[in-house]
């Protein structure tokens, strides 16, 4: 058992779990800031104010009217039936049918409207949510696996709809009867009036109590929700390589230790916040025992009626009823905070790559790159680049060469803004690269990363990523100059192929030429092949190399590759060691030096 | 005789209605049949669940009765021992019901949340063992969402069922019966209205059914955008391609929305109508009351009873056809699970498996034939080659010629089509599966690694191998070094997809990951395309002195990585166009000659040797 104390550990011991594992994983969480949590969701809200205020009217009248109901049914009763009037017994349930139709008519409206709202604020926090993910930095990411970040965008968020759809119409019905039978109450006889109320306290501190143990079991059950659903993510993505590797059980033990943590973390949490309406009832019970114990002491010293005490039955039933209903709410709310945290938690992560308030948006890039003493790491204490200087003229073709994990994709990185320098300065165009909008930077940088993706779609859609308003035309042309074409002419729907995400139903190679062409569409001013070709057959990329160089003429090119046929004609050629630019010169240049360059390219193509 | 019949016709009616859902959603109902098995286990819970609940209703129920005996008997006659008593009873009443309360929350939740988990175990199970063709057929983001949400809603909608469905119907059929007894003389309105509102709740289930099916398929749709996003972000961030993605998740988002709204307007519809026709009954009483009460045949009380149990069966319908509504919720989702459990899998352990000690890695190919599509479009054609044990087997050809898909072949992630792939002679398909796979390293074409350390990661090759075998093959894989230079060696933690790493050292941790099984066969599917020149010739060297007496299957587009094999296979459109060593290849095989040129070899110099 882990370190848990006070109140909390106090509820569990008087808790019987049963014989299971029991074991708690890590400590009590509580819910860090209630009150801030609710104020942001209402925040949400108020943007429908006024289809909330009308919803409100209408709980308004269909309350008042759904009281009018039990008092003409009396009042047919005593003076109408009774008497035998049978016209004007019929002339009444006209009317009472015609609050009735009123009383459905109002409470489908209220409803309606509020189904629309709460629906309508999830759909907004949903956005925002997904809106704020393109916002922050790869940093961020590298930290969470994905299946953990969509639970909070589908679980999590999907708690709170529950909770909203009911909460507006229920807290003010409630308020509103409770109020009316206080008042009835109090006109009646007062002194049981007060009796009634006595219990009320009693059931604040339990529900206080209850909650305040289900809520911290709600934060740990969408927490352990969100790692179950991480582990399943990754597991499955990766399929393959575990049945390859016939690793099906380790797999599926790290599955179950997450599994058999929800399955504590839920059953604590549903068990916990299911015990708030039997507590409640018991108290209700409790409460109505003393309004008869009062009540019988009362009628016996004459100062009530056993008439009186009756309705004071039927009252108190009444009284309590909105009562539970309230703490029954405040219940549901606890889950859907608990989920809102996690929501609230990520959009207050504040995105470390942001544009300067003097940014500038620019119109084309010449293509002038240079690095002036730019060092970075990834954090921790590891410099990956060290003191990286080199400049490019426009137009010109750079090959980065250089061992594995040397830090070329780093460079590249950091001049598409993926990370920002530790220090040192990069820029295009004479100006420090931070001086632009990032959008406006990236979108005049074509890239096909090294480790390329594809979206669930058709192949022109996929093409067509690189520019919106490309036509087909214009698409099919791109993939003609990466060589793609080929390929697509012969699939099944040609362009209208639809690919898997991620485009697992292609080969490695076909995936790097749609990337490829997908770059060239972009049609940008600096143009970055990071291993773009390593996959791709020899034969094909000479194909590639030719319809590059035509669209590369003029423009600002960078090449990463391992492959060193593929750099030769480069203008110039950095050779990166270890973070540090090593070697710096044409192909011919450095093999004369006879230096690492040398070496690597003698290893490649000696015989 | 007429109420008589009435009366058959109402308790008839229930079944009825549930068995027209079973014709309707024949499929659903089968899908949660089979999957209530998974309740067997714990149908002790099942049933203490509604029981408790059961308990604590009839003590609700007792509560009125007892008051009335305190209120008539007690204190109108002064007798105030029968008040204490009656009063004592009152609270051991209460305390039974708590215990009711209590009782049912544990019961329904345990039964529920056991439910749901063993269910989730055994689909995750049921993925572990699919096929690649299997996956294919789902797409992994589907089968993602099956094991999340769809269970969770299962849970729900079990839960909901054993703490509330219960008590509705329990309510209903009580009082129907009670009228029944007691207020025979306006049983025919309860004949009427209940009918109807069976009639209603049937049509909005049905309607709600199927929107809810489309709700199921939104929440895909958001699910998959939201997938893709995140592991395409970089792609995402390249282009600059956010306000594209954001209006892509919006339309997803507000399709969700939409069908979601006009589904729970459906459900918010339901309940003010059975409401009214509730409250009609009311209206129906007065007017037929008066009547009867002129006449005299029944009393004022009976029509004030009758009110209050039309009251009764008003919040029994109400709470019960809202948690019908959950339960249709689930139907889809139900049948989404039973589609993971009863999906086929087209690679299975054979009956009688073949489980040799030691495989030497003979591998033969006799006349496979593959295709994705089984439409006989064929991505291999044919193809036939044998590599004796020990032998090594270059695979070169162009993009999409089916190099990766030959590879594949070999651990049965996908099984061929027309002919055999042979192991020691013996159809693969006849081994045990583990032995089979445990025999054969491979290196994908995409190196995936998890979430972890890195000694986690190449303990995936081999569970309990120490870490003098894990530093050897790292070596061997080249990995060593940029390994031991991390602060935290065979620590270091790596991300989801390992994107804190660099492309090559991502590729030599998925060799070094194989390297450490020491497989009979060793499969390396281009997986040196992003390593350097230095570290591959170190690699092949270590390939050609570590893995003396494995069988190397080696597919790659450079000709470096190839040239030293026994046997070279060239694949072009899934048919072999050449087959021999570098020199004949060279010397008579058109393709590869032409590769050899592109990738800076000199043909005549070449010829002179
Ligand atoms: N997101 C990241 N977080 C932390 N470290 C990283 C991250 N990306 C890369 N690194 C580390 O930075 C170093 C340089 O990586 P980089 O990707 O720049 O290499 P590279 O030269 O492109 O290699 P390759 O040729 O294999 O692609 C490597 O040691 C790598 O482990
Ligand atoms: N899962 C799949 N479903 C459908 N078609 C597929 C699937 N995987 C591959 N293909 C198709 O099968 C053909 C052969 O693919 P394969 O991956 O075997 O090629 P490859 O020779 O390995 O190519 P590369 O050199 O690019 O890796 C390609 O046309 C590809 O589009
Ligand atoms: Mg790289
Ligand atoms: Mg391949």
């Amino acid at each position: 058992m882990s370190m848990q104390k006070g109140s909390t550990a106090q509820t569990e011991k008087s808790i019987r779990f049963g014989n299971g594992p029991g074991r708690m994983s890590g400590p009590i969480v509580k819910p860090k800031d209630r009150k801030g949590t609710i104020k942001r969701i209402w925040r949400y809200m108020k943007k429908q104010k006024a289809a909330m205020s009308f919803a409100i009217v209408l709980v308004l009248i269909s309350t008042v009217l759904g009281l009018l109901g039990p008092l003409l049914i009396g009042v047919i009763i005593d003076h109408y039936i009774m008497p035998k009037d049978i016209s004007g017994t019929i002339g009444m349930a006209g009317l009472l049918a015609i609050v009735y139709l009123a009383v459905s008519l109002f409470t489908w409206l209220q409803t309606f409207i509020m189904v629309n709202v709460s629906l309508k604020t999830i759909q907004m926090l949903r956005q925002d949510l997904f809106d704020h993910f393109q916002a922050l930095s790869l940093k961020f990411f590298d930290k969470r696996t994905y299946g953990e970040l969509m639970s909070r965008v589908t679980n999590d968020i999907e708690n709170l709809n529950s909770a909203l759809s009911q909460s507006v119409i229920q807290i003010f019905s409630s308020v509103l009867t409770v109020a009316g039978v206080m008042i009835a109450m109090l006109m009646l006889n007062w002194m049981l009036a007060l009796v009634t109320l006595l219990v009320i306290p009693l059931m604040f501190f339990a529900t206080n109590k209850i909650i305040t143990y289900s809520s911290s079991n709600f934060i740990k059950r969408q927490r352990d929700l969100g790692d179950m659903n991480g582990t399943v993510e990754e597991s499955i993505s990766g399929i393959e390589v575990i049945t390859l590797f016939g690793k099906e059980k380790e797999v599926y033990n790290k599955f179950s230790d997450a599994n058999e943590r929800l399955r504590n973390s839920a059953m604590m949490a549903d068990i916990s916040s299911g015990f708030l309406g039997p507590v409640n009832n018991f108290i209700n019970n409790l409460g109505l025992g003393i309004v008869i114990a009062a009540g019988a002491l009362m009628a016996i010293s004459g100062m009530t009626t056993i008439g009186v005490l009756a309705s004071f039955v039927t009252y108190s039933r009444q009284f309590y009823r909105p009562i539970n209903q309230m703490s029954n709410l405040i219940n549901t709310f606890q889950s859907a905070i608990a989920g809102a945290e996690r929501v609230f938690e990520i959009m207050d992560e504040i995105p470390d790559l942001k544009d300067s308030e003097q940014a500038i948006e620019s119109s084309s890039f010449k293509g002038e790159v240079s690095f002036t003493d730019v060092s970075f790491g990834y954090g921790g204490q590891k410099r990956i680049l060290k003191n990286i200087s080199f400049e490019v003229k426009a137009g010109q073709t750079i090959a980065l060469v250089g061992p594995t994990g040397s830090g070329k994709t780093t460079i590249i990185n950091l001049l598409s803004r993926f990370y920002d320098v530790d220090s040192g300065e990069i820029y295009i165009d004479g100006r420090n690269i931070k001086e632009y909008k990032i959008q406006s930077l990236r979108s005049k940088i074509g890239i096909v990363l090294q480790d390329t993706y594809l979206f669930s779609g058709t192949i022109m859609e996929n093409i067509r990523f690189g520019r919106l308003e490309a036509t087909d035309e214009e698409v099919i042309h791109a993939a003609k100059l990466a060589s793609a074409h080929g390929f697509i002419k012969h699939l099944p729907a040609h362009y209208e192929t639809r690919i898997e995400s991620g485009g697992t139903n292609l080969s490695q190679g076909q995936k790097q030429l749609i990337a490829i062409a997908r770059a060239i569409l972009a049609d940008s001013d600096i143009l970055i092949l990071d291993e773009a070709t390593s996959s791709i057959d020899t034969r094909t990329e000479i194909e590639i190399q030719k319809g590059i160089n035509t669209l590369t003429k003029g423009k600002t090119s960078f090449i990463i590759a391992h492959r060193l046929k593929t750099i030769e004609n480069a203008d110039m050629i950095l050779v990166i060691r270890e973070g540090e630019i090593v070697e710096k010169g044409s192909h011919e240049e450095l093999l004369a030096v006879q230096g690492f360059y040398y070496d690597m390219y003698k290893l490649q193509f000696e015989n | 005789m007429l109420s008589f019949s009435v009366r058959t016709a109402m308790i008839k009616a229930l079944p009825l209605f549930l068995l027209s859902e079973i014709d309707r959603q024949g499929k659903c109902m089968q899908a949660l049949k089979a999957l209530l098995s998974y309740m067997k286990p714990y149908w002790l819970f099942a049933i203490l669940g509604p029981f408790f609940m059961f308990v604590e209703v009839a003590m609700d129920l007792i509560q009125p009765t007892l008051m009335q005996h305190i209120i008539d008997d007690g204190i109108a006659s002064n007798n105030t021992g029968y008040t204490v008593k009656m009063g004592l009873f009152m609270v051991g009443a209460a305390i039974i019901g708590l215990a009711g309360g209590l009782g049912c929350s544990v019961y329904s939740t345990r039964a529920a949340v056991h439910f749901a988990t063993d269910m989730r175990k055994d689909v995750f199970q049921r993925i572990e063992l699919f096929s690649s063709r299997n996956i294919d057929a789902f797409g992994t983001g589907k089968l993602i969402t099956i094991v999340t949400n769809d269970i969770s809603s299962l849970q729900r909608a079990v839960m909901m069922t054993l703490k509330i469905f219960v008590r509705g119907p329990l309510l209903f059929v009580g009082s129907i019966i009670i009228v029944f007894f007691t207020a025979r003389e306006l049983f025919p309105i309860l004949a009427a209205v209940v009918p109807v509102l069976i009639l209603v709740i049937i049509l909005f289930t049905k309607k709600s059914g199927a929107l809810f099916k489309k709700v199921q398929e939104a929440i895909d749709k958001v699910n998959t955008r939201l997938q893709e996003n995140l592991a395409g972000m970089r792609v995402v961030k390249a282009f600059g391609r956010q306000a594209f993605e954001k209006q892509k998740f919006a339309n997803a988002n507000n399709e969700l929305t939409k069908v979601n709204i006009s589904a729970e307007q459906l459900i918010a519809l339901l309940m003010p109508i059975l409401l009214f026709l509730v409250n009609m009954g009311i209206i129906a009483a007065l007017w037929m009351g008066v009547i009867k009460v002129d006449n005299g045949s029944i009393q004022v009380g009976v029509i004030l009873a009758f009110i209050n149990y039309l009251n009764i069966i008003l919040n029994g319908l109400m709470s019960s056809s809202n948690v019908l509504m959950q339960i249709t919720r689930a139907f889809p989702s139900a049948e989404r699970v039973q589609e993971v459990l009863a999906m086929e899998l087209d690679i299975e352990e054979p009956s009688d498996p073949y489980d040799p000690r030691k495989i030497a890695g003979d591998v033969e190919f006799r006349h496979v034939s593959y295709s994705y599509s089984k439409n006989g479009e064929y991505v291999l054609k044919d193809i036939s080659f044998q590599v004796k044990n020990g032998q090594t087997l270059g695979i070169i050809g162009s993009t999409g010629s089916g190099k990766s898909t030959l590879a594949k072949l070999i651990p049965r992630l996908y099984d061929v089509d027309k002919g055999n792939v042979l192991i020691d002679g013996k159809n693969i398909k006849t081994y045990k599966l583990q032995t089979l796979r445990e025999t054969i390293g491979v290196v994908s074409q995409k190196g995936i690694l998890f979430s972890g350390s890195i000694e986690e990661n190449l303990h995936y090759g081999k569970e309990n191998a120490a870490l003098e075998d894990l530093k050897q093959a790292a070596e061997n894989a080249c990995a060593r070094e940029f390994i031991e230079k991390l602060d935290e060696g065979y620590n270091h933690l790596l991300t989801q997809g390992a994107t804190n790493l660099s492309g090559g050292q991502k590729q030599r941790l998925s060799l070094a990951r194989a390297f450490i099984r020491k497989p009979s066969i060793l499969i390396l599917d281009d997986s040196t395309s992003a390593v350097d020149a230095v570290s591959e010739s170190a690699i092949q060297k270590a390939l050609k002195q570590e893995y003396a007496e494995s069988t190397k299957i080696i597919v790659s587009s450079k000709i470096s990585s190839i040239k030293e094999a026994d046997q070279i296979i060239v694949l072009e459109d899934g048919e072999v166009a050449g087959k021999g060593t570098h020199q004949e290849l060279l010397a008579t095989n058109k393709i590869y000659q032409e590769t050899f040129v592109t990738q800076g070899g000199v043909l005549g110099e070449y010829a002179k040797r």
